[in-house]
């Protein structure tokens, strides 16, 4: 009983041990390349890190049996992040635990590398309105970086030439020796990889030498870490000129087939630049606790998005009729959920294929390409929006220990 | 669904399983590049394992409702098989003083499981009433594709002037839904560039109008090739006129494009002391019904007849088109079509990439294909 009551006069005293967490860039000298920052290089030591956590996308379902088993039970995965910026680069590093070291193999058909991306918001000036965590949305698009634990793949149709297996080809003893050194040579030994998006299933790769940069990753002791380098200004996303910006993380655990939406995504993290002004009204928009209340705002969620939406215990609506909620509140912000209750159309992302299930569009589409959703305006006074986001937002897997 | 679909029908009666349309096939496409071990085009024997092992099992396509199913995804080791070769290398090292007693030429890996492992084994006692028949399968170009809806990337389309379905390589990452979504099991992953690849109706071919190669190398000239559409083509008379060619299970919801005149010519069962049972069904209808629906009974029907008027009168068109006289019949794929459906879209023959990515705004640079103009 006292043990109770100490944590929750602990709850009301320290409630801001409770909000969402910041990550502090801290800066180091411009002489240093970030770019080529290894996780392992002493720098970090300099660094302060922070614990972000990834939650199991669980918004859309896919359609590999055997993935869905191995996931259906996640829960949430904790990653420690810190970061350090200068004139020319900002970097990350993640590290998380995974009790599996995963590598995709180029002779195997069902191996899955471990993977992490960093998502960045090309538009951040209004904190209310990100892009949609989900690889954003129209207008509001978004910069990954990703990698993944891969032996070596090859790119396609470049030297038909060395195509052949080693078997096939008429070579042996040294000539032999030559071909497989050529073949070698054509391989590309890391997955690293830039992609611009807009939503769910529009990543477009960007093909220059632009995402070829400033990425590693190396496991130890039951650990990934993991580096990310972006340049501050570029001609994507320019973060030189503010003292904050959001950035959000994936996981991928190659273990449980995961790739794809099959990962673990945090919400769009405060990122300050330490010893740079501005960015305030970001960092507490992502950094607020939701004021509204909680049991209010259950009630109301029940009574009115069940029918659509499986979140909690609340299974009733057919499994594709809308996206599952099942962890909104860990990878969602709260401006994000409000914005969807009250004026659904202000981000309409492409989910399924159209295609997949024909019976619960999830939009319409016109012929210039603008989606409109099926939902329909939920809730217009501030009080109920409020109430309903502050239990949406208790909505998430508990953190795997 | 696409403006015009072409098609092809296989005429099972026909096909004697030599494989000449697999190696076709495996010597223009599949040979190297970390193809090996698909099959693009394979013919397998019913009743048999098939090729990935007991794909019909596997899941995917659309249940009743339209919604895309879960899928297992098969593995090469277990499920495909792994190819496995012989090197020059192996016989030029080999110690042959060495009193090895296995011989110097070896495969590169045990052989376990191959497309054709289980060839001609089929089902039932010999001689007085086992049977089986040959499936060629090819992936069926289906107007409503499980690969298609599956590919969380939207890498995947059909092509609007003859509805064949391509991966966009640019776009595909590897993720291996689409193979979870075909119940046909006919899009593979490629392990070593990582990405998704299929038939692709040899599509190269059929702009300068010329058919598949594994059609146009077919032995028994079982296979047909046109558009649905084109009321002279023998495809549109074969599955619309007569009715006698249908798809193979189309209960996956996908609507194929490939259809098959089922096998209606095997002998009659013996009894005991080895004497023909009149009017016996070596082949179980059942069977037949299982892989290609109800309809299967009136194209058996309408086959049998018209084998008969053939017989009494002479005359039988749809006898005529399975005799199969002349190539020229067969395939109706008129060459112009294509080149006047370029000259219109603006858009070039030969660009294996959907072109709603081409001239995205997104990407500086689109692939690494070399796009031939």
């Amino acid at each position: 009983m006292i043990k109770k009551l100490t944590l929750g006069l602990m709850f009301f005293a320290t409630s801001s041990l409770f909000a969402e967490p910041a990550i502090t860039a801290i800066k180091v000298s411009n002489s240093i390349d970030l770019s080529k920052t290894k996780p392992n290089d002493a720098i970090w030591s300099r660094a302060k890190s922070s614990t972000i956590i990834c939650y199991p996308q669980t918004t859309i379902k896919f359609n590999d049996k055997k993935a869905n088993e191995l996931n259906a039970q996640n829960k949430a995965k904790a990653a420690n992040i810190s970061a350090i910026y200068n004139a020319n680069s900002l970097a990350f590093k993640i590290t998380w635990n995974d009790g599996t070291q995963n590598i995709q193999l180029p002779q195997k058909s069902d191996t899955y590398g471990d993977g992490v991306a960093v998502q960045f918001a090309q538009k951040f000036d209004d904190p209310k309105k990100l892009p949609y965590i989900g690889m954003g949305s129209k207008d509001r698009e978004v910069l990954i970086y990703l990698q993944k634990a891969v032996e070596k793949y090859f790119e396609p149709n470049k030297d038909i030439e060395h195509q052949v297996s080693r078997d096939n080809t008429n070579a042996f003893g040294n000539d032999l020796k030559k071909y497989d050194a050529a073949v070698k040579a054509l391989a590309i030994n890391e997955y690293h990889k830039v992609f611009v998006g807009e939503g769910f299933r529009s990543m477009t790769q960007v093909r220059s030498d632009y995402g070829k940069l400033g990425m590693d990753m190396s496991y130890k002791g039951g650990k990934w870490s993991a580096v990310f380098t972006k340049p501050m200004s570029d001609e994507y996303v320019d973060i030189s000129k503010v003292g904050a910006i959001p950035a959000s993380f994936a996981l991928w655990d190659g273990d449980k087939l995961g790739r794809d939406g099959l990962k673990y995504l945090s919400s769009w993290v405060a990122v300050k630049f330490q010893g740079k002004k501005g960015g305030d009204a970001l960092v507490d928009e992502l950094t607020s606790e939701p004021t509204g209340d909680v049991q209010a705002g259950e009630a109301q969620v029940k009574a009115m998005c069940a029918s659509c939406h499986r979140f909690a215990d609340q299974n009733a609506a057919p499994a594709a009729m809308g996206p599952a909620l099942y962890n909104i509140g860990g990878y969602s912000t709260s401006a994000y959920l409000a914005e969807s209750i009250k004026e659904p159309n202000a981000v309409v992302v492409p989910g399924y294929n159209r295609n997949a299930h024909k019976n619960f569009s999830w939009y319409s589409v016109d012929d210039n390409g603008t989606r409109t959703t099926t939902m329909p305006p939920m809730m217009s006074d501030d009080k109920s929006i409020a109430d309903a986001v502050a239990y949406l937002k208790t909505l998430k897997a508990e953190v795997e220990k | 669904m696409s403006k015009r679909q072409l098609a092809m029908v296989m005429d099972l009666n026909k096909c004697i399983g030599c494989q000449t349309c697999t190696v076709a096939c495996k010597t223009q496409w599949t040979n190297r590049n970390g193809r090996e071990y698909m099959y693009w085009n394979n013919v397998e024997t019913y009743p048999g394992t098939g090729y990935p092992k007991k794909w019909m099992d596997l899941g995917g396509g659309f249940d009743a409702a339209g919604d895309l199913q879960e899928g297992i995804i098969p593995n090469i080791e277990a499920d495909y098989g792994v190819p496995w070769d012989y090197s020059y290398d192996s016989l030029a090292t080999f110690d042959y003083t060495a009193g090895n007693e296995k011989a110097g030429l070896r495969p590169t890996s045990e052989p376990t499981w191959g497309p054709n492992w289980d060839e001609d084994e089929g089902t039932g006692n010999f001689p007085s009433d086992n049977y089986f028949f040959y499936i060629p399968r090819i992936c069926n170009h289906c107007t409503n594709p499980g690969c298609l809806s599956a590919c969380p990337r939207d890498a995947i389309f059909k092509r609007d002037q003859d509805g064949v379905v391509l991966v966009d390589l640019d776009r595909c990452q590897g993720y291996r839904y689409c193979i979870a979504g075909c119940p046909y099991k006919k899009i593979y992953f490629n392990p070593k560039i990582s990405k998704s690849e299929k038939c692709i109706l040899c599509f190269p071919r059929i702009e300068q109008g010329l058919p598949p190669a594994c059609a146009q190398q077919c032995v028994g000239r079982i296979r047909f090739v046109g558009f649905l559409d084109d009321e002279e083509s023998q495809v549109h008379k074969l599955v619309h006129k007569y009715k006698v060619a249908l798809p193979l299970r189309s209960d996956y919801g996908t609507q194929p494009n490939v259809y098959y005149v089922p096998p209606t010519e095997a002998p009659a069962k013996f009894d005991a002391e080895g004497k023909v049972i009149e009017g016996s069904q070596r082949v179980p209808t059942e069977e037949l019904e299982a892989l290609f629906g109800k309809d299967v009974h009136t194209a058996i029907k309408i086959l049998k007849d018209e084998k008969e008027k053939r017989a009494k009168t002479g005359e039988s068109e749809l006898m005529d088109l399975l005799i199969a006289y002349h190539h020229s019949d067969m395939f109706r794929l008129d060459n112009n079509y294509y080149q006047e459906f370029a000259k219109e879209s603006g858009k070039s023959l030969l660009a294996p990439i959907d072109e709603r990515y081409s001239s995205g705004k997104n990407t500086k640079e689109i692939t690494h294909f070399k796009v031939h103009a």
